[in-house]
């Protein structure tokens, strides 16, 4: 048999079967399958954000009420009319910033490895590292363990955000005193 | 229309209009290379399930320097076939045929198609598949290498070799139902 002849019936065997396709419960399967995918990844970044947003907020919150000191505030002064002679200014002594340092033992930063967010993001060319402060029990989340009496301690953690916005990974921080 | 590139890219970020307009454009190539390959309907239809699941979970990996998106989807089509399918050489397939055909003249095209189909699915596995891909699939040269993971000459010279062998096998058939 001539090749022509073989390609002739290979053609009309791909002509048979052109229409061929996967049933449609494989494509209800594979998308329920998305679904769950992308739900839980949605999930587990919003548990994550929120508990960072709330910590960044109560931190800056905390922060606001150390650093202010409660001002006293006088009474409105009805405007009285200036004198026509110049008044020589007041001279006003000088405030002095009085800087304490305080003798601190150096803090050496301990990090683990990044641990992705994304499953399958696109190649992470540019964004920013952004320092959060979150309960332990945010490292559950990534598989890391976490002793359930420590479950709510306070850890650093840093999440490297995509220049799309999406957070990509997220590794934590721990500060070894030496 | 957007190409697979970016409707992978759009998958892979959630969008799931993005993962089904892919789904719906690739899926029946790569059914039909499944079936083709193994003659089976199941197996064909869970190898095109694993293949877009792998898809959403390792499309990283795909780079499209390498080759096109369908030659990156025939290729894990065809890693999950060898480890279906193994040494084991794959079962014959027979469509059912429709109702409504015209008896006659329908039973000497399907008896061709048959034999065919049959004479294709007795190749062995690596002239098997270059056959399937650029004959009945129309993949070009390139995309079935890429695929393949083999040189673009291999595919050839495969080719060449297994449409040799579908020749003397569908004469053998053709001497045998003459006698």
């Amino acid at each position: 048999m001539s090749e022509e002849r073989v390609l002739e019936a290979l053609r009309a065997l791909a002509a048979n079967d052109c229409e061929r396709e996967a049933p449609p419960a494989v494509e209800a399967r594979l998308l329920h399958k998305f679904r769950a995918r992308h739900s839980s990844r949605k999930w587990r970044w919003a548990g994550i954000a929120a508990i960072a947003a709330g910590s960044v907020l109560a931190v800056s919150l905390s922060m606001n009420h150390v650093t202010k000191p409660e001002v006293s505030v006088p009474a409105p002064v009805m405007p009285v009319p200036l004198p026509a002679a110049p008044v020589a200014e007041a001279e006003v002594p000088a405030v002095r910033k009085v800087v304490r340092k305080m003798a601190r033992p150096q803090a050496h930063e301990v990090v683990t490895e990044f641990f992705p967010l994304i499953d399958s993001a696109p190649p992470f060319e540019r964004g920013q590292m952004l320092r959060v402060q979150l309960p332990a029990a945010a490292m559950r989340t990534v598989g890391l363990p976490v002793r359930e009496d420590h479950l709510a301690d306070p850890i650093q953690a840093d999440v490297l955000v995509g220049e799309e916005g999406m957070p990509r990974a997220i590794r934590f921080v721990r500060f070894d005193v030496q | 229309m957007l190409s697979d590139d970016e409707l992978l890219r759009g998958a892979r970020e959630g969008d799931e209009a993005a993962f089904t307009a892919l789904y719906r454009r690739r899926q029946g190539a790569v059914y039909r290379f499944a079936l083709h390959m193994s003659g089976d309907a199941a197996i064909s239809e869970d190898v095109t399930q694993e293949v877009f699941l792998a898809l959403l979970e390792g499309g990283g990996r795909f780079d499209p320097s390498r080759g096109s998106l369908l030659s990156f989807l025939y290729g894990i089509a065809r890693n999950l076939l060898v480890r279906r399918l193994g040494a084991k050489q794959p079962k014959e397939y027979t469509e059912e045929p429709a109702a409504d055909d015209d008896v006659l003249e329908d039973l000497t095209r399907r008896e061709t198609i048959e034999a065919v189909r049959s004479a294709v699915l007795s190749l062995p596995a690596q002239y098997r598949e270059a056959v399937v891909l650029c004959d009945l699939e129309s993949a070009s040269y390139e995309d079935a290498a890429a695929a393949l993971e083999c040189p673009v000459g291999t595919v050839r010279s495969r080719l060449s070799r297994g449409r040799g062998m579908l020749a003397q096998k569908l004469a053998a058939k053709a001497v045998r139902s003459l006698s």
